[in-house]
């Protein structure tokens, strides 16, 4: 308790800080090259479009969903999944990555998730604005379900911020963590329902295990925006739920914090 | 009698490094208890205060426990045992290139670490110019500091973290930047900020010249205890003896 009131103190107190390196790390991301910012663009496109030729002309599953075309239903799903897995990977070796910043200057280490994760935030929104404009495109304007998209996107926020912190704490000790977590992304891609709907699944109790899953969570919160038309209250349990498991992320994190924080400088330096 | 104003406190300060077989055996220490580790006692039990306006010397072999004292006075590193009080912003010339972002240019550089150590865009403004100048680089400021050659490197970043008005400088042999000329400059500017600015100076050297130069004060170190604290004269006569 006592290190979560000092890390929001951290976060208060830098938050120039923290804004300005969330400039520099996006700045940095697109740098350098000759197409720049429109790499954020690109790289997302051709997954996309590799993902929906694979289902809907290869294996031939992409059929409409709630009679909207699968790629759509595809796009709503797979944006805030490029955030949530980014964070996965490089927000796992964070630290790691700004160890300048923990080994020879006095600054907050719990601050560097946080900027990551904003400046990660910054290109899910600029993508996620793209989506809105394509399903216009298609004949579907935005309905009034759309309202609860930036609900769905600050769950979405602060749930990948905290694993980030729990996570790049935990890899700045060992490499092996940051490996484990690389080769387990695949697994969550497949297995979370993004390129299926969960929704399908008969087995009752496979699918209420499924829908346990934070990024399953999240992804189908999207999809009630654009596609399923449901409000967050029409399914309070499964909010519930995340928001337990978020919690419990954030014990975690926290008790990582405290039993790490003050090695960390000796085994990066 | 005059307050004693204090700026850095060392009170029975311990470090203790702890060396693992693996990163595993590592992470594992950190949450089960009786993980085996080979102790590393880097610095033992020391004590000192050091006034504003005061400037230090340091002395000692290598791994007599320097740098990690001046890791914690920075507040990057945690001692294990004892408690450390400083007062004031800490500017450190401790790895002159370390906090630069390859991909910037050398004046977004100046900016990212100005705003690192708390100052205002408005106030590094003011001496962005200054640190240019001093820096001897203003046709390149504009290029990404990976095209800088080291020299480069280290005189901006000596630059910045002179002219960025510390309260408290470290300096870590950081004198022995560029050539002869610039080490001139260097020194004259570190005894300007000290003479005028009130500075606090703690410095780390082999070369008991140098230290004279600047230093009332010295301090040896031998295997991670100060063995001696006084005069700067006798310190180097202390330091040649060990």
């Amino acid at each position: 308790m006592k290190n979560l009131i000092k890390i929001i103190q951290e976060h208060i107190e830098y938050k120039q800080q923290i804004f300005k390196l969330a400039k520099s790390d996006l700045i940095k991301t697109y740098r350098g090259a000759a197409l720049g910012w429109a790499w954020a663009i690109i790289k997302p496109t051709v997954t996309i479009f590799v993902y929906w030729f694979a289902f809907e002309i290869g294996i031939r599953s992409g059929k409409p969903v709630s009679n909207f075309p699968y790629f759509l239903w595809l796009i709503a799903g797979v944006v805030p999944w490029f955030y949530i897995s980014d964070m996965l990977t490089s927000g796992t070796d964070t630290i790691r990555r700004y160890s300048y910043l923990v080994t020879k200057m006095k600054f907050p280490v719990a601050t560097i998730p946080t900027f990551v994760s904003i400046s990660k935030f910054m290109v899910h929104l600029i993508l996620m604005s793209i989506v809105i404009g394509i399903f216009w495109a298609f004949g579907y304007p935005p309905t009034l379900y759309i309202l609860q998209l930036p609900f769905y996107m600050i769950l979405m926020f602060i749930f990948c911020t905290i694993w980030s912190l729990f996570a790049s704490l935990l890899s700045s000790m060992s490499k092996d963590f940051g490996n484990l977590v690389k080769s387990m992304v695949t697994a969550v891609f497949w297995l979370s329902g993004i390129m299926w709907s969960v929704e399908s699944i008969q087995i009752g109790w496979l699918k209420k295990l499924l829908m346990l899953n934070p990024v399953t969570f999240l992804v189908n919160g999207f999809r009630n925006c654009f596609i399923n038309h449901t409000w967050f209250w029409q399914q309070p349990k499964r909010l519930l739920y995340f928001v337990i498991i978020t919690f419990i992320l954030l014990i975690i994190a926290l008790w990582t914090y405290r039993k790490l924080r003050k090695d960390i400088p000796d085994v990066l330096g | 009698m005059k307050e004693k104003d204090i700026v850095i406190k060392f009170d029975h300060v311990t470090k203790l490094y702890k060396l693992f077989k693996s990163d595993k055996k590592r992470l594992l220490s950190a949450f089960i208890k009786g993980i085996k580790y080979q102790e590393k006692r880097a610095v033992n039990d020391v004590s000192f205060e050091i006034e504003r306006g005061e400037s230090v010397a340091l002395f000692g072999r290598n791994g007599a426990g320097k740098s990690t004292i001046l890791k914690m006075v920075t507040n990057v590193c945690f001692p294990t045992e004892g408690e450390i009080t400083v007062n004031g912003r800490v500017s450190a010339l401790l790895e002159l290139t370390s906090g630069f972002d390859p991909e910037f240019t050398g004046r977004e550089n100046i900016y990212l670490k100005g705003q690192l150590l708390g100052l205002k865009d408005n106030e590094i403004k003011e001496l962005e110019q200054e640190i240019i100048d001093f820096a001897e680089i203003a046709e390149y400021i504009d290029q990404p500091v990976r095209t800088y050659s080291s020299g480069m490197k280290a005189r901006l970043g000596f630059s910045i973290n002179v002219n960025i008005r510390p309260e408290i400088l470290i300096v870590d042999e950081a004198l022995s930047v560029g050539d002869e000329n610039f080490r001139k400059k260097c020194s004259s500017k570190v005894g300007e900020i000290i003479q005028k600015d009130n500075v606090t100076l703690l410095f780390v050297t082999h070369s008991p010249a140098s230290a004279a130069e600047f230093c009332k004060r010295g301090m040896v170190m031998k295997n991670g205890k100060i063995t001696f604290d006084g005069p700067i004269e006798e310190a180097i006569e202390k330091y040649r003896e060990c």
